[in-house]
């Protein structure tokens, strides 16, 4: 029943959904590493970057890939006027202790731009077909343009986000930042201005996947809640704070996803995937790919 | 006498505060009279007793709790499901409810207590959503999607609890908010809550001092889930028909509810009566704001957080500490709004 193609097929889709998974969790994951929060409203930016792209392509009719740049560019922004209008004061305010509220002031972050969004466009679904259509033939593997698009656009954003991280003078900064903030600073890093970017960056990633997966998740309100579970899974497995952990976590959760849908009767994926996460988070808190010894 | 007056002076005025309040809840929907009163004070009370019981979590040992939805999903099913199959009454139900819900915190909170805050958050989220899942997915027993019809109480001494009468039922939760009221109350104002609050302020140094930390985070944790799981259950047979959907036990009740605690004021327990009743209040008032109402949810907590984080509750006392201090008496004790 479950011959090899069908496995590739699976594993394909599984891999280039997973891929996206991964970078929304690696947006996550940087913004914990840095600022030690739990962005609640991240699958919001995944939203707001999917509006951005429908009403940059189909309304006002820029090319897709400069859109697409567009669309990144505006959710950078949009990450760093969060952090400083929101949550720089409120760190500002409360120094070490500030977590807990940091951690729910995105709540309200996600319930206002949710609803906002409600208000403003409805709850129809803005979607389209595909930026390419048509599809790949390999033999009885069948393909869709899309996917492979999807696939390029994740393998290209994975490899700029790592070369960016391990390479530029930037991305060493907020490494050394999530590593030990106050060495970080005594060494002449500018804290305030690495939360700010940290904070952009992620939402800019976010913003990217929510433009690239337009075909797959229209834009509508809630469209955010339910990537945002499938990033908190790919973290969770990942390890908290863990980027490459999440990068990692992402394709594997594909996979799992691809495979129980085909395997399992129809619904239990969601199930399936709650309660592994609850495993790694009850046997290995600190994730399946750390190797971290201390307690978490 | 007027030392025994002025030794009971600062309890006595609480008293009497609470006895009016008592008294005013108690006459209120029944004076008015209709059902329109009744059902919108009824949810009053049940979303105050929530935010208390987030509170009694966030506000004393600052567990957050991100999947109190699901601990009353628990203790809804558990109700309603043993009240169908198993046949007891809906007033053993509460009491099925509440343990299924406790046997939940328990497991969840033996588990992950033990680890840093964030933690516990994102398991009590994903316990939250594996129940909800799971109770979409199991068709043939919990009816799904498709939503579970509940009956409402049977009859206790000689009084009926019709559902067409929702005064009925405003009494029975008014009499359950009172019991669970006056227990948080009391283990807040035991050595057990000042324990709580050693370990708010100082985890470490709590547990220098040779206390069990993870041992008094469990207590109240399973005593909070606990009484979730009784509201859960009374939930279900006052509502009467349950349904999976993140609105009733999913991130969006969960962020109602912490955001009537946050509005009304941590570390207070009061506090949230008053973000229920202008939470709830409001919303009955703007009926017209429909689509805005989570709107101003989300606004008011940001808004809280970011400029008042004591709440209401921490207004109410700046208040009343400037109102005794100008009549001369400033006697009683005046505790700081939350950290």
């Amino acid at each position: 029943m479950f011959t090899a193609d069908v496995l590739i097929q699976l594993t394909i889709d599984g891999v280039s959904r997973g891929a996206m998974y991964g970078l929304m969790g690696a947006g996550l994951a940087l913004i914990f590493g840095i600022l030690g929060i739990i962005n609640m409203a991240h699958g919001e930016l995944f939203m707001l970057g999917a509006y951005a792209m429908y009403f940059a392509t189909m309304v006002l009719g820029v090319p897709a890939p400069i859109a697409l740049l567009i669309s990144t560019a505006l959710m950078f922004c949009v990450g760093v006027a969060m952090e400083r209008g929101l949550i720089a004061p409120l760190r500002a305010r409360l120094g070490s202790r500030w977590l807990v509220d940091g951690y729910v002031l995105t709540i309200g972050i996600m319930v206002v731009l949710q609803n906002l969004a409600l208000i403003l466009f409805g709850p129809r679904e803005f979607g389209i077909a595909a930026f390419w259509p048509g599809r790949q033939e390999f033999g009885d593997v069948v393909i869709s343009n899309e996917r492979v698009l999807i696939l390029a656009g994740a393998l290209f954003t994975t490899g700029a986000l790592a070369l960016f991280l391990k390479k530029t003078n930037l991305g060493r900064a907020i490494r050394a930042t999530a590593e030990h903030p106050a060495a970080a600073q005594v060494l002449g890093i500018n804290i305030e201005r690495i939360y700010a970017i940290t904070f952009g960056i992620g939402a800019a990633l976010a913003g990217a996947i929510g433009s690239l997966l337009l075909s797959t998740y229209p834009a509508y309100p809630t469209v955010g809640g339910e990537v945002l579970l499938k990033a908190f899974v790919v973290v969770i497995i990942g390890g908290l704070g863990s980027v490459w952990g999440a990068m990692l976590a992402g394709p594997l959760l594909g996979l799992i996803e691809a495979y129980a849908t085909a395997f399992a009767p129809g619904g239990w994926q969601n199930t399936i995937t709650s309660l592994l996460v609850l495993a790694v988070l009850v046997l290995r808190p600190q994730g399946l790919f750390s190797r971290q010894v201390t307690r978490p | 006498m007027t030392s025994l007056f002025q030794k009971f002076r600062f309890p006595d005025r609480r008293a009497l505060v609470i006895c009016a309040l008592l008294a005013g809840l108690a006459a209120i929907p029944s004076l008015v009279g209709g059902r329109y009163i009744p059902a919108v004070f009824t949810s009053i009370l049940l979303f105050f007793i929530l935010g208390a019981l987030f509170d009694f979590m966030l506000g004393y040992l600052r567990i957050v709790n991100f999947g109190i939805a699901g601990f009353l999903c628990a203790g809804a099913y558990g109700s309603a499901l043993s009240v169908q199959y198993f046949h007891i009454t809906p007033w053993t139900g509460l009491l099925v409810g509440g343990l299924a819900s406790a046997v939940i915190g328990l497991i969840t909170g033996v588990l992950t207590l033990r680890l840093r805050g964030i933690y516990i958050g994102l398991t009590t989220l994903f316990v939250m959503e594996t129940l909800r899942f799971a109770i979409s997915n199991a068709r043939e027993v919990t009816r799904g999607a498709s939503g579970l019809t509940v009956g409402g109480f049977t009859p206790l001494f000689g009084i009926p609890f019709p559902r067409s009468e929702p005064i009925t039922y405003y009494y029975l939760i008014l009499a359950l908010v009172i019991v669970t009221y006056a227990a948080l109350y009391a283990i807040v104002r035991s050595r057990i809550g000042l324990v709580f609050k050693a370990i708010r302020d100082d985890e470490l140094g709590t547990s220098v001092l040779g206390i069990h930390v993870v041992r008094y985070k469990l207590f109240n944790f399973v005593v909070a889930s606990f009484f979730v799981g009784v509201f859960g259950a009374f939930y279900a047979h006052y509502i009467g028909i349950l349904v999976p959907t993140a609105e009733e036990f999913g991130i969006q009740r969960t962020v109602e509810i912490l955001t009537i605690a946050y509005v009304g004021g941590r570390g207070t327990l009061w506090g949230s009566l008053l973000g229920a009743l202008f939470l709830v209040g409001m919303q009955e008032v703007l009926r017209d704001l429909q689509e805005w109402r989570l709107v101003i949810y989300g606004l008011s907590l940001i808004l809280i957080i970011t400029v008042f984080p004591s709440g209401f509750a921490g207004a109410l006392r700046q208040l009343g500490d400037r109102f005794s201090s100008r009549a001369g008496k400033g006697a009683h004790i005046s505790t700081k709004g939350d950290a």
